[in-house]
């Protein structure tokens, strides 16, 4: 016990670390009151919707209590992502993806992809939230604290002191270590127990995973500072290359990556589909009302007892219309989801073997802000669009009164996302790592 | 101070630095991302391009493959706006992975701008994207840090300093030296960058590189050689101000963190906070509730409207609107355009100076960061800025308000005042010629002028970065010391 108290008071002696220290968890404190802002904004704007759905069903409903089809064409139903506060962790996507939709019940592909009001800049220079500060920050202090561990004591003259002194130099080289890491875990778990109280997070697997992830994070970093430390350069050396090997990890090589995948996959599916739907309803305007209301049909054939009205404009053959707009377009639909999920798989792939991309998807995962759970959210979304069509088609079909319909029953839907964790399953690629570098370091470490 | 001892130090340094092998490795590797940031930029750049261009006659296509039909039709038919990515996005992307691409176009109604890269990627997106604006702004830098950090303070700390002082060479010389040799290895790593986004211009020469192109790639070309050469006097002042090698490297490591991740994540963050940004429906609704109280043309019993018919009544002498010679649900849509659109762009312009204000905190911080500067100053110029997305955002209004203003005039004007509503049917049509006539959305890339207003704050802090950095040199010679 002695030995480790002495280790820690050689260690928290230097200035650097004391202020390294201090400055990540300031940067914490900062990153987690960002995350907290990002939060309170969402819950804005769900508390919003919920307000004004009420209003704005009211005027719409007393302005057109005759005509149902009319008041269909307005009304807005809202479907909300809920929040999870995990998101204040790690931010993600949650940014750019919107949390509420409002949707009528006409074409749902030409309201899909609506976004929220963003400023693209925000956007660019990304979230200084708390998975930022693990990932990036992170690792540039475990490098800080690690990086002369050995080569100190060789350029101040006690190494040979100390191999001789000792029983085990590799213990020895360890037990200094464990106290650097046993530091960071300290400042880590501090700001974890910070978010947990100003986020209001519950404790449940999804915080664990993101904590126990974070952990692994910072010990797969130790284990490469040990690989590259045991080699017994000169700390300049050493502080070079771990800058280096951070700066091609977490900067060169992602940003690569993503370069790559942009050029390799770009989505001309999504402009197709955008033209696709336009065309898909609008020049139905022009063809036969028959084939239209036929194709409705072939659709819903539970609304054919409402009968093949051509005469002028009527609301079903209108609907019927819209609904071409999302039939029509089911091709190239199924084509932008298939090259989604061709990004994103590649995208995971390849992330899945470069811990920092790794962890960041791992993250966004618990925190229900990845772009997989985004276009689930947006499935569902869709799922609520036929609902609500199926509800209200056979009303306008008959022509009903909007007094006739409850619609008090239409309060803002709620969507929970799931995260599916498997907690052992997702912390195993940073466990090998780790593993991996300690096995390729024992070759060195004999030779200590 | 001799030329001819500022020369000696120069080449002295630039021979030191660029014999060892290390050097060489460093070089190929970064010539190698250079190469792949170029490959990834243009093929992305005419992809993306061609993609928009693609759609953009897909969608003309449709647009005039329309029979003879009633305008209004038309109006909600409407067209896309397909953003087009400027020649100089294969140099800086900018915010092309965060504006979207595609914006439909029709009457009443303003879109939101879709299909954005950053919607169709996952979160690894924010870890940046490697093009050659990155490579020049960040590891370059980084570059020139591990070259330059130990050039004076090696000197100090094995006595050589202290040799070539007594020799004759004074601080000013070996300042002065030192860093027009470390600004000349700059400019081997940037004459390939810029040598290809030069050629690369040269082969895709098309009507939209003008002549003002070059003015673009040459203001950022010495934008560069600014920022450069001011982070090369910045590595030897903190090399000639720190007491060893190692020193100086954590110093200029320390530097590099906080003006490249730090403060800018900071800033944009701090903007962010105090200019918040309303939300979509406060935003739609606060439009919704002054439209409501101008007049509301859906409304059949709205008063504004009530109003306008009965002074277009007496004006014209007649009691009925079907009298009129022209068609009254044309003339109502114009006007409810009118006012719609007004107050559209009223608060859009509110939104726009909302984030304007968010990102001003950055750009004025290029006067305390030159790494802000040169991001603002290369993105501003290579046209693939906010404002340049604003640009377009505009374009695509003012083409949409066009589109839907001359099919109301053409309802007003074709559709017999007879009929009183509605748009269906084949018996009142204007004749399809008319969709031909009305031309296809062009989007032109943001003029040069305002580029380069929009890029004057950075360009002044560039300036006055080269000037602080002549200033620095000449403090530090006086106050430097050799031991």
């Amino acid at each position: 016990m002695i030995k480790y108290r002495l280790f820690l008071q050689q260690c928290i002696r230097s200035k650097e670390v004391w202020i390294s220290l201090l400055l990540i968890t300031l940067l914490g404190i900062l990153s987690i009151i960002i995350g907290s802002k990002h939060l309170s904004r969402q819950q804005e704007a769900i508390t919003e919707v919920k307000m004004y759905q009420e209003q704005h069903f009211d005027r719409q409903v007393s302005l057109h209590n005759e005509d149902l089809g009319l008041l269909l064409y307005y009304l807005k139903f809202a479907h909300i992502n809920t929040l999870n506060p995990l998101a204040g962790i790690s931010i993600g996507q949650g940014d750019i993806n919107p949390t509420v939709k409002r949707i009528t019940i006409k074409t749902f592909e030409a309201q899909k992809f609506d976004t929220d009001l963003v400023n693209p800049m925000n956007l660019q220079s990304g979230n200084l939230d708390l998975s930022f500060v693990i990932i990036y920050l992170f690792p540039l202090l475990v490098i800080v604290l690690t990086f002369n561990v050995i080569s100190e004591e060789t350029e101040t003259g006690t190494w040979r002191l100390m191999s001789i002194q000792t029983k085990s130099k590799l213990g020895f080289i360890v037990s200094k270590l464990l106290i650097r890491l046993g530091l960071l875990f300290v400042a880590l778990i501090f700001l974890f127990c910070l978010a947990k109280f100003i986020l209001n997070i519950p404790i449940n697997s999804g915080f664990l995973s993101i904590l126990g992830l974070s952990m692994l994070y910072i010990i797969f970093w130790f284990t490469l500072t040990f690989f590259v430390i045991v080699f017994k350069k000169s700390s300049g050396f050493n502080a070079l290359l771990l800058l280096s090997i951070w700066l091609v990890l977490i900067v060169l090589l992602p940003a690569g990556i993503n370069a790559y995948i942009s050029s390799k996959y770009p989505v001309p599916e999504a402009l197709s589909t955008a033209i696709a739907q336009r065309d898909g309803y609008h020049t139905k305007w022009d063809t036969d009302k028959l084939a239209t209301i036929e194709k409705f049909y072939q659709h819903y054939p539970q609304f054919k007892k409402y009968g093949y009205p051509t005469d002028g404009f009527n609301w079903l053959w209108y609907y019927a219309m819209q609904q071409m707009g999302d039939d029509d377009s089911k091709t190239q639909q199924n084509a932008l989801s298939e090259k989604i999920e061709l990004r994103e798989r590649t995208s995971k792939q390849i992330a899945s073997v470069i811990p920092n991309m790794y962890i960041q998807l791992a993250f966004n995962l618990s925190a229900g802000t990845s772009m997989s759970q985004h276009i689930e959210y947006l499935n569902e979304t869709e799922a609520f669009h036929e609902r609500l069509r199926l509800f209200f088609y056979p009303k306008i079909f008959e022509e009903q009164h909007a007094d006739t319909i409850d619609w008090n029953q239409f309060t803002p839907e709620y969507y929970n996302t799931k995260a599916n964790l498997k907690p052992v399953q997702d912390m195993l690629p940073l466990l090998l790592a780790s593993v991996f570098m300690m096995l390729i370091s024992i070759p060195m470490v004999r030779r200590l | 101070m001799k030329w001819a001892n500022v020369r000696l130090f120069a080449s002295n340094f630039w021979h030191n630095a660029t014999t060892p092998k290390t050097f060489y490795l460093l070089y190929s590797i970064f010539i190698l991302l250079t190469a792949f940031a170029a490959v990834s930029g243009i093929q992305n750049h005419i992809t993306q391009n061609d993609i928009r261009q693609d759609h953009q006659i897909k969608a003309r296509q449709s647009w005039e493959a329309n029979p003879d039909k009633h305008p209004h039709r038309m109006a909600h038919f409407g067209t896309f706006a397909f953003r087009v990515n400027p020649s100089l996005g294969i140099f800086d992307y900018g915010l092309e992975s965060f504006t979207g691409s595609t914006v439909f176009l029709e009457a009443h109604r303003q879109n939101s701008v879709n299909f954005s890269e950053a919607t169709f990627s996952t979160g690894t997106l924010r870890f940046g994207e490697l093009s050659l604006a990155l490579l020049l702004q960040l590891v370059l830098p980084l570059i020139l840090f591990f070259i330059g950090f130990s050039s004076i303070a090696a000197d100090k700390q094995n006595g050589t300093l202290k040799i070539v002082l007594s020799q004759g060479g004074n601080w000013k010389e070996i300042l002065f030296g030192k860093s027009i040799g470390l600004f000349g290895i700059s400019t081997l790593f940037f004459i390939p960058a810029i040598l290809v986004v030069v050629i690369t211009l040269l082969v895709l020469e098309n009507q939209m590189t003008n002549s003002l192109q070059w003015f673009r790639v040459s203001l950022i070309g010495l934008g560069y050689l600014a920022f450069l050469f001011v982070i090369s006097t910045f590595t030897i002042v903190v090399s000639a101000s720190s007491s060893s090698p190692k020193d100086a490297l954590l110093r200029l490591l320390g530097i590099w963190l906080l003006l490249v991740v730090l403060l800018p994540k900071s800033a944009q963050a701090m903007g962010n906070y105090w200019f918040p940004t309303p939300t979509k429906l406060a935003f739609q609704s606060a439009i919704e509730k002054e439209e409501i109280q101008k007049g509301d043309s859906h409304n059949p019993n709205d008063p504004h409207y009530n109003k306008l018919r009965d002074s277009v009544l007496a004006v014209h002498n007649v009691s009925k609107v079907t009298d009129l010679p022209f068609n009254y649900s044309g003339f109502v849509m114009r006007e409810g355009e009118k006012i719609t659109s007004t107050l559209y762009k009223k608060h859009h312009a509110n939104l726009v100076s909302t984030y304007t204000n968010q990102n001003n905190i950055t750009r004025f911080s290029s006067f305390i960061n030159p790494f802000t500067a040169i991001k603002q100053l290369s993105m501003t110029i290579a046209g693939t800025d906010f404002s340049s997305y604003i640009d377009f955002q505009n374009q695509a209004d003012d083409y949409r308000y066009q589109l839907s203003q001359t099919m109301n005039e053409l309802q007003m004007e074709y559709i017999s005042p007879k009929k009183e509503s509605g748009s269906e049917g084949k018996t009142h049509v204007v004749d399809h010629e008319h969709w031909e006539e009305f031309s296809d959305f062009h989007h032109k890339p943001i003029e040069f002028g305002a580029s380069f207003k929009e890029a004057i704050p950075a360009i002044i802090s560039i300036l006055l970065w080269t000037i602080i950095a002549f200033a620095l040199l000449l403090f530090t010679s006086k106050r430097a010391k050799a031991i």
